[in-house]
């Protein structure tokens, strides 16, 4: 990838996702004069500025300006004034005052599902599968999660007392100081017998290595081996297009993982898996979500086009173009443009169009919900697909939650474990390798 | 410079706005060369360039500016826009009050375009288009994504032809209509004798405007041959217009004096507009009917009857559109022009009714009092409308009086006001706002209301 820009897949539908963020663009020569139509924006800000009813701030007049013009581009392109970057850069390192811990709520409890190993919380001695009952002394019970993680996060350096429940144990008091932890990108658990990771988004620049760490926690969990892996990318709108490479690379070996295109032929780069598979026996079914964006999109579309994983649940949102993030001389915040569109490496572009599971399944019952939906291709001035043929999701493919089936619980995840656990899983696979 | 009132929130939708070329000489000198500007645009610049030369498809750079100009000017207010040559031509046209479309005054809400209200005598009135109707597509095209400019361009066109537009209501099915576009020439003044009663309606503050009232007020003269037993002036949904239309129909009301002040940004360019001695309409009563719709060039007229005296004003408290827009060619015009919120005005009393609009002295509503909200838009509805200068000093106030509140007049009179609905059946097209005018200048009680509003 270029080392110059920072390229960024990020959320579907807002700026607030830019996580990705790396080094300046030299300053181009501007040769404004060429711009018929500057001369009439110069005047109009004169005017405005000496005639309107109230004062106004010219810095403001031209985040307006910009605004308008970007918006106009498509809803990707966007300008990031100052004080916005600078918040966003922060975000993108996510750090905040905590004890290194994911949390579930379980009976009326604070269950630990994960501690991270350079959290205090870890180096306190607790770990995975304790339960906290109490914060400085009060009782968790009857409170909801957020209220009970409230408490225990607080700022880095003030310690907390925390009442630990390891199973079988009597419970003790322990004091961890807190500390300026990073989240992690994913979460992890065992389900039923086969390793499930979730990926949230794409923003996070450790996201692959947390997840070849869980990894390889799920196989000690799973005696050694993890008979089958679910990625699920519901609802991850993406994020770091590095990263969704980096992550496609753990699970090929070598070849094109993607390609991006600018406005001309002639820009196009390659992008390529590093040669050498993770786990190369291991079944993988990627589940996805009308939600599902650019950078999930290109995890789902490059291990669907190798042969390397079967694709379930919905049609995915569709976003195809590649957005860089250009800061702007003088502090003056950044240009958020759409530079790029990007394609599977079997040349597809999934602008408008998305990733067609190989398995459709519907999370809810059967209520009409398949025609009401956002997607790239319905949002304004969204960019076109030159590929029109049609790529609508046929209505009697779609497995849907039988009507008996608790509504607590989660029907497409049911569906990717019933793939694994059958011979329905090498099926789809090779009903993939018939369509090419 | 003349000055244009534009209708509420319509961009170049009814081409109703004066220009004049006159001014420009005068901004010139005034240009400010601030360092901080000339920074400010090298940024604007650099952005363009990089837009031109990497964006993933190629851009028009005109398009680009007009956005870039267009995105400026609405972070202002709703009523400051560019107009580009095209659309400054056709104004040119329609300044006249005639131009060829459907017919009907529009705004945007929730990216969809949203019928003010449709004009007398146009395709779209008579084909029962009404106020509060959206319209969600053209020709069977979204309008979401295209700014108001655009999608009136679309509606607009050339005399015989057909758009169809997808009309949705609240609880209804969306429905097509297709209407024939032509000339709407706006007779903006329609007059009528209602039980006996002379009525003037005046649709929009265009050029004929004025004249219109002459003719009318001529008109009802020899219908009832004589001396007007009272005149009900209706400026129900009227959204405003040309500010000297508006001086003008008030000096058929007023011997004289003040009718409305406007002021610009430093208070120093304060300029007052005066009514012609002599009045058309000597010793005759008047109601002027104003609803939530009543905005601009109607709220100077009622703001002016109302604060001088010299008539009741009758209906729903106004829409509260306090700013005039000045139309500034721009190279003469072959730039377009700059449509821009210069200045606010005051009714003769001295009172800005930007966001507050003029209350009524007497109460009356068109709808039940059903528990339903009939209310409209209103400018403080709007986005980035600007503040009212007197509700910007009521917030300084009561922090340097140590939150003590003065109860203000206007507070209190918002406690004692009473509403006359209409009665339980009465049906809603029967107009229960011009019932009751009639009733007021039947009844032989004006002069006793009006009096009673006088002390």
């Amino acid at each position: 990838m270029s080392p110059k820009q920072g390229f960024v897949l990020a959320g579907a539908l807002t700026a607030s996702l830019i996580a990705g963020w790396s080094y300046a663009v030299p300053p181009k020569p501007i040769d404004a004069p060429s711009f018929e139509k500057l001369q009439i924006f110069a005047d109009i800000l004169t005017i405005v500025e000496t005639k309107y009813v109230e004062p106004v701030e010219t810095q403001a007049l031209i985040e307006g300006a910009l605004n308008g013009a970007l918006a106009k581009l498509d809803p990707h392109s966007s300008y990031v004034p100052p004080t916005t970057f600078t918040e966003q850069r922060k975000a993108a390192r996510r750090e905040y005052g905590g004890l290194g811990i994911e949390v579930i709520m379980e009976g009326g409890l604070i269950k630990i599902s994960f501690a991270l190993e350079e959290g205090p919380a870890f180096a306190a001695g607790i770990r995975s599968g304790d339960f906290i009952t109490a914060v400085e002394g009060e009782s968790i019970l009857g409170r909801d999660l957020d209220e009970a993680v409230e408490g225990i996060r607080g700022l880095a350096g003030d310690p907390v007392t925390v009442t630990v429940l390891t199973p079988d144990q009597e419970p003790r008091d322990i004091s961890v100081m807190r500390a300026q932890v990073r989240g992690r990108a994913i979460r992890h658990r065992v389900e039923q017998g086969l390793g499930y990771v979730v990926l949230e988004s794409f923003n996070n620049t450790e996201l692959t290595t947390d997840l070849e760490r869980a990894l390889e926690i799920l196989s000690e969990e799973l005696g050694g081996e993890i008979p089958g892996l679910i990625i699920d990318l519901r609802g991850n709108r993406g994020g770091l297009l590095t990263q969704s490479v980096s992550v496609s690379g753990l699970f090929l070996d070598g070849g094109e993982v993607l390609s991006v295109r600018g406005r001309k032929d002639i820009d196009t780069e390659r992008y390529h898996a590093e040669a050498g598979e993770l786990l190369p026996d291991m079944p993988i079914v990627v589940l996805v979500s009308p939600g599902s964006a650019s950078a999930a999109e290109i995890l789902a579309g490059s291990l669907q086009d190798r042969g390397r994983a079967v694709v379930v649940g919905r049609r995915t949102f569709g976003k195809g173009s590649v957005q860089s993030v250009i800061p702007l001389p003088g502090n003056k915040g950044a240009l958020r443009m759409t530079t790029q569109r990007y394609y599977t490496p079997s040349g597809k572009s999934i602008q408008g169009r998305g990733i067609m599971p190989d398995q459709l399944v519907s999370a809810l019952d059967d209520n009409g919900e398949l025609r009401r939906r956002i997607r790239e291709d319905s949002l304004p001035n969204a960019l076109r697909n030159t590929d029109t043929s049609d790529y609508e999701e046929i209505y009697d493919d779609v497995m849907f939650p039988p009507e008996t089936f608790p509504i607590d619980e989660d029907f497409q995840l049911r569906t990717a474990v019933d793939i694994l656990k059958t011979s329905r899983y090498q099926d789809l696979l090779n009903a993939q390798s018939d369509l090419d | 410079m003349k000055y244009v009132l534009p209708v509420v929130g319509t961009v170049a939708a009814v081409g109703l706005f004066a220009f004049s070329t006159a001014n420009q000489a005068a901004l010139a000198v005034e240009k400010p060369s601030y360092s901080d500007t000339f920074e400010q645009l090298d940024l604007f610049a650099d952005v363009m360039a990089r837009v031109r030369s990497d964006y993933v498809v190629e851009v028009e750079d005109g398009e680009l500016i007009e956005d870039a100009i267009n995105g400026m000017l609405q972070s202002l207010d709703p009523h400051s826009s560019y107009v580009n040559p095209d659309d400054f031509l056709r104004l040119q046209e329609q300044t006249s009050g005639r131009y060829v479309g459907v017919g009907m005054e529009v705004t945007q809400e929730d990216g969809y375009v949203k019928v003010v209200s449709p004009i007398d005598g146009s395709p779209a009135k008579e084909a029962g288009i009404k106020s509060g109707d959206y319209i969600t597509e053209i020709d069977g095209k979204t309008v979401l994504g295209l700014s108001l400019t655009e999608a009136v361009n679309i509606i607009r066109g050339e005399t015989g032809e057909s758009v169809t537009l997808t009309i949705a209501r609240i609880d209804e099915e969306p429905q097509d209509i297709t209407l024939i576009r032509r000339a709407v020439d706006r007779a903006v003044v329609t007059h009528e004798i209602k039980d006996g009663v002379p009525y003037i309606r005046i649709s929009q503050f265009n050029e004929k405007a004025a004249p219109g009232l002459v003719e009318a007020i001529a008109q009802l003269r020899r219908d009832v041959d004589g001396k007007l037993p009272g005149v009900i002036l209706d400026l129900r949904t009227n959204p405003g217009g040309l500010l000297d239309q508006s001086i003008k129909i008030s000096s058929a009301f007023l011997d004289g004096g003040e009718v409305v002040s406007t002021r610009g940004r430093e208070g120093a360019d304060q300029q007052s507009y005066t009514a012609e001695p002599g009045q058309l309409l000597k010793g005759v009563p008047v109601v002027v009917l104003i609803d939530e719709a009543s905005a601009s060039a109607s709220e100077i007229v009622a703001g002016a009857i109302q604060d001088r005296g010299r008539g009741l004003v009758m209906g729903m408290t106004s829409f509260g559109k306090g700013s005039v827009q000045s139309l500034i060619p721009l190279r003469g015009g072959r730039d377009g022009a700059l449509r821009l919120t210069t200045q606010r005005y005051y009714t003769p009393s001295g009172r800005s009714i930007q966001g507050t609009g003029i209350d009524p002295d007497l109460f009356v509503s068109s709808y039940p009092n059903d528990g339903e909200d009939h209310t409209r838009m209103s400018e403080a509805d709007l986005p980035n409308s600007i503040l009212n200068e007197d509700a910007e000093e009521i917030v300084d106030d009561s922090v340097t009086e140590d939150g003590v509140t003065d109860d203000t007049t206007e507070d209190a009179a918002e406690d004692e006001m009473i509403i006359d609905y209409p009665p339980e059946g009465f049906v809603i097209q029967d107009d229960h706002q011009l019932q009751q005018a009639i009733a007021l200048i039947k009844s032989g009680d004006y002069d006793q209301r009006l009096a009673e509003l006088q002390n």
